[in-house]
């Protein structure tokens, strides 16, 4: 009986030392470590392709957030936070674990990993020229400094961190000056790198002009331009604006664009609305629609309701007509907003004439004819933010430039119902445990 | 009738040893109380393995090697006999009692062995075939067990027809991984997968899990069931090792019986309508206009005046849907070989117009002895099964929930087409429900195989020792095909998607085998030494593709149709190996000793390769067996103790750390973002101690079993938000335990019990606590568990129940309520007057819980909350019920022919009282699906019905 008890046992033990299991390898994505480890160029194209598309997605959400709070639209859906928590509501305060802050947030910060993951790409490969790493690196950091610089202007005084190449160690968050010390440092070294790089890539066709090496720079010193006009230093901003693609005589249009498609996999407008549904639109604040002057051609950007919406003792007459259909692309940076920062850093540097100069291009584009009143710093600050306010509708702009000119605030902002009240900053999210 | 409960111990006593040394023969019949004889009863002589069992006529012979001897009678759902013989007795009559409390009845206990109930350590819960479905029909399994089982919590997620049910054993178990129980039938893993259709990217609901989807155990017909034990703790359910962590559910289908073939045919009409209606708000004029303006006052008096002031929620929920389910079953066979016979059709039609849903279900269940030594079964059942679910739960912007777009659709808008059959867009909302109910589909179809197939070989049998060996293997197989469309028409589509088709081709294989071996020892003194020793393997493979387009050809259904497509796929595969030892010893039913340990390795692991170890060990001490207790009152007595541990291993694709793919413009793109995995990720475990009574009063006329339960779960795998700035959303951590600490009573009566009036009345009553008992990080949120700490969400914090709810306070994070139910008690009667009419029905109260009533917050946004409910504070409610679950009346007739042996008629109902306060359509509710710790959050779910039937049965 024994034996018998024996011989099973010994059967049971080779079946156990026969099954072995495989180590697993994930069956639906890549690893990471095979785009950090001895990646070819192809592999690296691959995160340049990443970040360029998800530099996209969520571009909604920092649009309605920062614009609701700069009472220059509402967002009128399902979601009750939209226009209680943004607007201040009854004492309502700003969540700091809440879509309006985080979907923007974490998704800069996944374009800023992809970045991340293509500098130790790069440095992990005997693949690449010193060209191509230059190119990557160009690519990398411009756009890692576009990303930071948006999130940072939502949460201002707060800060961001700014050293975040290692996941597990990430570096503190440093103030809104050191902060821009570290983006401005990402642009020069990435200009600097572009001058000698190869692409070995191929951007898309919203990078049109911008997808060589000098192209891309050209891009590169545009987004200086606006990084020293929202760090207030007004004084580098022409530089940068030489280097760019700044043009007063040129097509305003001019820029690159987040474009997009109805292939596999794309994504559609996500600010794009179709007219006069219901149930989810951006409306735009009467403050804005009051305000327009006659004849400012720029109402094409309002579509006038046939019935008025409100919603939450809010209401408008206008929906955001910004872009005309689903697949419309998105500006990231044009020359409409390079002339606009030069006449801001002309105004602020006392070069009057040369602002009310850059001020007329736009004017006249949009039938205002030539400026005619006061060249005073006060007057043409004026004129300034109404330009910005209707050439950058819509476009995650307005709450910077109000709270730039110390307007963010309820004395000049009006306001809709009582108790509500007008914030100036986002908190730190919940998750960076600050 | 009696069922035959195939049990491996009973079993092995089939097989008559024929190297006896015959000094005499016994011979004799067996029957039951009416004199009716009982075919298959085991007779064995006692200190021996000598055994046989009667025949077609109840007869039996058997051979006694000398002297007096005394003779083992036992049968399932009978009390045991002794009956005294020797060579000058050799002919008797033996009755036999039937058992009231089921004493006698074998509990499957181990992978392949069972034990007495009356021997067992653990309180394992069973529901016989005929508690599970004779009381009224059922829609699915896992809905009949509702408060039929003590520490068995089920919440239905979703009231459309075809199920979608969570259920949870002991509490929570586990935070992200997998809290539904393992469920094992014959012996086959399979799945119970809540497959999402992709409706999400139409209506912007946040995950697959708000999806409304059903369980896969809705293609179960409950009718072939023969019993279900529930193992719901470690101390149970140890010897199933990494799967067992949630539970196991072990169900058991019917089996023919050697005899005259019987026919069964039987049929159910019925409907269903909606429990109840929340109501809508009634306004006039003058509230119209202080709400929304002058403007719409002067619609609100327009549609007045035009007699078009609508009911929506009538309009959408009020349909009454037919009900069908028919089933033929056929049964017999020989001394040899039997079969079991089903095949089933239901039809069932929701309660709003175009859901419905239809199964058809065809089972052949084999039994054949290919000599005294070989036994093997196989057992087959082929589903296909259709669910039109439709759109409810939570969205964005989609306007196709129903709920969502009534709770800010006006009654005084017109929504119906007009007579060029065009549908108004709604003005208050992104979709028309008028519209969505009959143009937009949300579809699914199963075609499901699942088999099983064992052999038992009894190797060696001796006078006191037997030795078999035991293999099954079993696969469970499953397409399922879903099917969404919404029409380019559609509010929200037009403009952008412009139509949406989504097609899933989902495939699931499961399979899985084991081979034990088994010895029994008997020795002098009654001590029974039962070893086992065995292995398994399991194998899952799935393959879901979803297929998506947009951009449609106007009219067109074709994914081809489209201008803009989108393929998803998603391939996870898994695959376990275990082995078990286990050692019971029973001391003449005085005293049961178990020890056993399963040690298994996963692919779901860091280490592939690695052994984890769970063991078990119980004691159960009958003490009214012993021979110095002779009180007559306390029948039974005994004392029971069960510790053990199990294991749950990390949801597929923890290990890794992979990179998404993007699009732009074609050109595709990889991207971070997603998970950090862990390579080194060990499973949770869970560690439970169960200790308790059971007594039997009066020849067990009265029973009542206690047991209290302590539950560590430790290491819980956990996703853990980490610092956005990474550009990664979590990462894994294990520094989490969790207690689960109960009560569980049942109690059987028979109160009354004549020849004209027999009521058997049971009564189950539970309650556990559960307790965050060490947590590494600071208090969170999980995620997907809510919609965040703003309208109130789950937090997971030391110190405090894991049920708990906390919401945005000035001060912080504030409790808010606790979905955990104070108690729940279920209530069971069975009520036979005369011969001929049966009465049963079940009650269920639950006390307590809260639930998360986030469709009040939207009808309040809305404004159609009903002005009775508007005062309410805050958006959790208690969730108290009180719910006639089951009721059902029967008449047999009177026997009047020989070819119909009984016809029986009788008429029954689902959910036809409940008493609650909670305000909106059903206390039980999720809305997201059964995972995770998602019940007790309401987002406009599809209502609960309440059903009536009418029944007829025939038996030939």
């Amino acid at each position: 009986m024994k034996n018998i008890t024996l011989f099973i046992l010994l059967g049971l033990m080779t079946a156990v030392s026969s099954c072995t299991i495989e180590d697993q390898v994930d069956p639906n994505g890549p690893s990471i470590t095979s785009v950090t480890n001895d990646a070819t160029t192809g592999e690296l194209d691959l995160l340049v392709y990443g970040a360029e598309s998800r530099l996209r997605n969520n571009r909604d959400s920092y649009i309605t957030s920062t614009g609701t709070i700069a009472r220059e639209l509402y967002l009128f859906d399902a979601d009750p936070r939209n226009t209680e928590d943004l607007l201040g509501k009854d004492g309502a305060q700003l969540d700091n674990n809440t879509f309006y802050l985080t979907a923007s947030y974490g998704n800069a910060f996944i374009v800023v990993r992809n970045c991340e993951l293509l500098l130790q790409g790069v440095a992990n490969t005997t693949a690449v020229t010193t060209a191509q790493r230059n190119g990557y690196e160009g690519f990398a950091k411009t756009i890692k400094a576009l990303m930071l610089m948006n999130e940072l202007m939502r949460l201002n005084d707060n800060g961001i961190r700014v050293d975040v190449a290692d996941p597990d160690n990430l570096g503190p968050f440093v103030s809104k000056e050191a902060a821009f010390d570290a983006i401005f440092g990402m642009l020069d070294e990435a200009y600097t790198q572009l001058q000698s790089a190869e692409f070995t890539f191929q951007l898309s066709s919203g990078f049109a002009g911008y997808d060589d090496p000098a192209g891309f720079a050209r891009f590169n010193r545009a987004v200086a331009a606006r990084a020293a006009i929202w760090s207030e230093r007004y004084g580098q901003a022409q530089g940068y604006l030489d280097n760019s693609f700044y043009d007063l005589n040129g097509d305003l249009q001019e820029g690159p664009e987040m474009i997009f498609s109805t292939a596999s996999g794309d994504i559609l407008n996500p600010v794009f609305r179709p007219l006069n549904q219901s149930g989810d639109q951006i409306i735009v604040h009467n403050f804005i629609i009051n305000n327009l002057k006659a004849g400012d051609t720029r109402i094409s950007k309002f579509n006038e309701r046939p019935n008025p919406t409100s919603q939450d003792g809010l209401n408008g007459t206008h929906e955001s007509a910004v872009y005309p259909s689903a697949t419309a692309p998105i500006s990231i940076i044009r020359n409409e907003e390079l002339i606009l920062i030069a006449a801001e850093a002309n105004m602020q540097t006392g070069k009057l004439d040369d602002a009310v100069t850059a001020l007329n291009v736009i004017r006249n584009a949009y039938g205002l004819g030539d400026y005619t009143g006061a060249v005073t710093e006060e007057a043409l600050t004026e004129e300034l933010l109404y330009h910005r306010a209707y050439s950058l509708f819509a476009e995650g702009h307005r709450m910077f430039d109000l709270r730039r000119y110390g307007l963010l605030n309820a004395d000049y902002l009006p306001i809709d119902r009582p108790g509500d009240q007008v914030f100036t900053q986002f908190p730190i999210p919940l998750n960076e445990n600050q | 009738m009696k069922y035959f409960t195939k049990s491996c111990l009973l079993l092995a006593m089939l097989f008559i040893s024929a190297a006896a040394m015959a000094q005499y023969t016994v011979s004799g019949v067996v029957q039951n109380e009416n004199g009716e004889p009982l075919i298959g009863v085991s007779i064995i002589v006692k200190g021996t393995t000598t055994g046989t069992v009667t025949d077609f006529n109840g007869n039996f012979n058997i051979n006694v090697s000398s002297g007096p001897a005394t003779l083992l009678f036992s049968y399932t759902g009978f009390k045991p006999e002794e009956a005294e013989v020797s060579s000058s007795k050799t002919d008797i009559s033996v009755t036999l009692e039937e058992d009231i409390a089921n004493l006698e009845e074998i509990v499957v206990t181990g992978l392949a062995t069972g034990i007495k109930r009356s021997n067992l350590a653990n309180a394992v819960a069973t529901v016989s075939g005929k508690e599970l479905t004779e009381v009224t029909t059922q829609q699915t399994v896992d809905g009949a067990l509702y408060g039929k089982l003590p520490g068995v919590n089920i919440v239905q997620s979703n009231g459309a027809p075809g199920g979608g049910i969570a259920m949870r054993l002991r509490g929570v178990s586990s935070l992200n991984g997998n809290n539904q129980p393992l469920f094992i039938i014959d012996g086959v893993y399979i799945t119970n997968a809540e497959i999402p259709s992709g409706q999400r990217f139409a209506s912007g609901a946040n995950s697959g899990t708000e999806e409304g989807a059903s369980n896969r155990l809705a293609d179960l017909n409950p009718e072939d069931i023969e019993s279900i034990e529930v193992l719901k703790g470690a101390s149970a359910a140890a010897i199933y090792g990494t799967r067992a962590n949630a539970g196991v559910v072990i169900i058991t289908t019917k089996q023919g019986s050697a005899g005259r073939t019987k026919v069964s045919f039987e049929q159910d009409l019925g409907l269903n309508t909606i429990q109840n209606y929340v109501g809508r708000r009634q306004y006039t004029a003058a509230e119209v206009e202080e709400a929304f303006g002058a403007d719409e006052r002067a619609k609100f008096e327009a549609a007045q005046a035009a007699g078009k002031i609508f009911n929506y929620e009538e309009e959408i929920y009020g349909n009454t849907g037919f009900i069908s389910d028919s089933r033929l079953s056929i049964s017999g066979g020989n001394d040899k070989t039997t079969f079991y016979f089903n095949t089933s059709y239901r039809d069932e039609e929701g309660i709003i117009e175009n859901t419905g849903f239809d199964r058809f279900s065809i089972r052949l269940n084999v039994d054949h002895k290919v000599s005294d030594k070989i036994k093997v079964g196989v057992n087959t059942n082929y589903i296909n099964s259709f669910a039109a679910r439709s759109f409810t739960g939570n969205e964005n912007e989609g306007g196709l929930s129903y709920g969502y777009t009534l709770a800010f659709t006006r009654d005084w808008v017109d929504l119906f087409p007009n007579e060029q059959g065009v549908y108004p867009f709604n003005p208050n909302y992104a979709g028309n429900p008028i519209f969505v109910r009959d143009q937009a589909r949300n579809d699914e179809r199963n075609n499901r195989l699942i088999s099983g197939t064992n052999i038992e070989y009894n190797v060696f049998q001796s006078d006191n020792v037997v030795f078999k060996l035991v293999g099954n293997a079993g696969l469970d197989f499953l397409l399922n095909e879903t099917s969404v469309y919404v029409p380019e028409t559609h509010q929200s589509q037009v403009g952008t998607n412009n139509g949406f088709i989504g097609e899933g081709r989902n495939k699931l294989l499961n399979y899985n085998y084991q081979a034990f071996g088994i010895l029994d020892y008997f020795s002098a003194g009654n001590l029974n030494l039962n070893t086992q020793v065995g292995v398994t393997y399991l194998n899952f493979d799935r393959n879901f593709i979803l297929n998506r387009a947009t951009q449609l050809v106007p009219g067109q259904i074709n994914l081809s149709q489209g201008g803009a497509q989108n393929i998803d796929q998603a391939i996870e595969t898994e695959e376990e190996f275990g082995m078990v030892v286990q050692e019971q010893a029973n001391w003449d039913d005085k005293v049961i000793a178990t020890v056993g340990v399963r040690f298994d390795k996963s692919s779901l692991n860091g280490d592939p390769n690695k052994f984890f170890a769970f063991p078990r060990a119980s004691l159960a001490l009958n003490v009214a067996n012993f021979d110095f207790w002779n009180s007559t009152a306390v029948n039974q007595f005994k004392l029971r103790v069960a510790y053990g541990q199990t294991g749950s291993s990390a949801t597929f694709g923890s290990l890794f750390s992979s990179l998404a793919s993007t699009n732009i413009n074609g050109q595709i793109g990889v991207s971070a973002g997603g998970n950090l995995g862990r390579t080194d990720l060990e499973p949770e475990t869970s560690e439970e101690i169960e200790f308790g009574t059971d007594l039997g009063f009066l020849g067990n006329k009265l029973n009542l079993g206690l047991t209290y339960y302590i539950r560590n779960v430790q290491n819980l795998l956990f996703l853990f938000d980490i610092p956005s700035s990474t550009g990664f959303n979590n990462e894994i951590r294990n520094d989490f335990d969790l207690q689960n600490r109960g009560l569980e009573v049942s109690l059987n009566i028979n109160p009354v019990s004549t020849q004209n009036f027999n009521w058997n009345s049971m009564v189950n009553f539970w309650f556990n606590r559960s307790e965050v008992t060490r947590l590494g990080v600071p208090p969170f949120v999980p995620s997907g568990v809510a919609f965040g700490l703003g309208l109130g969400t789950f937090y997971v914090e030391e110190g405090e129940p894991i049920t708990q709810l906390k919401g945005s306070d000035d001060e912080g994070p504030e409790t808010i309520g606790d979905v955990e139910p104070d108690f729940q008690l279920g209530w069971y009667n069975e009520i036979k007057i005369g011969k001929n009419i049966d009465f049963n029905f079940l009650a269920h109260w639950k006390q307590g819980g809260d639930v998360l009533n986030l469709s009040r917050l939207l009808t309040d946004i809305g404004g159609n909350t009903p002005r009775e409910y508007e005062n309410l504070e805050g958006f959790v409610e208690d969730a108290s019920y009180f719910r006639l679950r089951e009721v059902g009346l029967y008449y047999t007739l009177p026997k009047f022919s020989n070819t119909l042996q009984r016809l029986r008629l009788g008429v029954s109902g689902r959910n036809l009282l409940t008493l609650t306060d909670y305000s909106s359509y059903d206390p039980e509710t999720s809305t997201k699906g059964g995972t995770g710790l998602s019940t007790g959050i309401e987002v406009t779910p599809f209502p609960s019905s309440r059903q009536v039937y009418f029944h007829i049965g025939m038996q030939f």
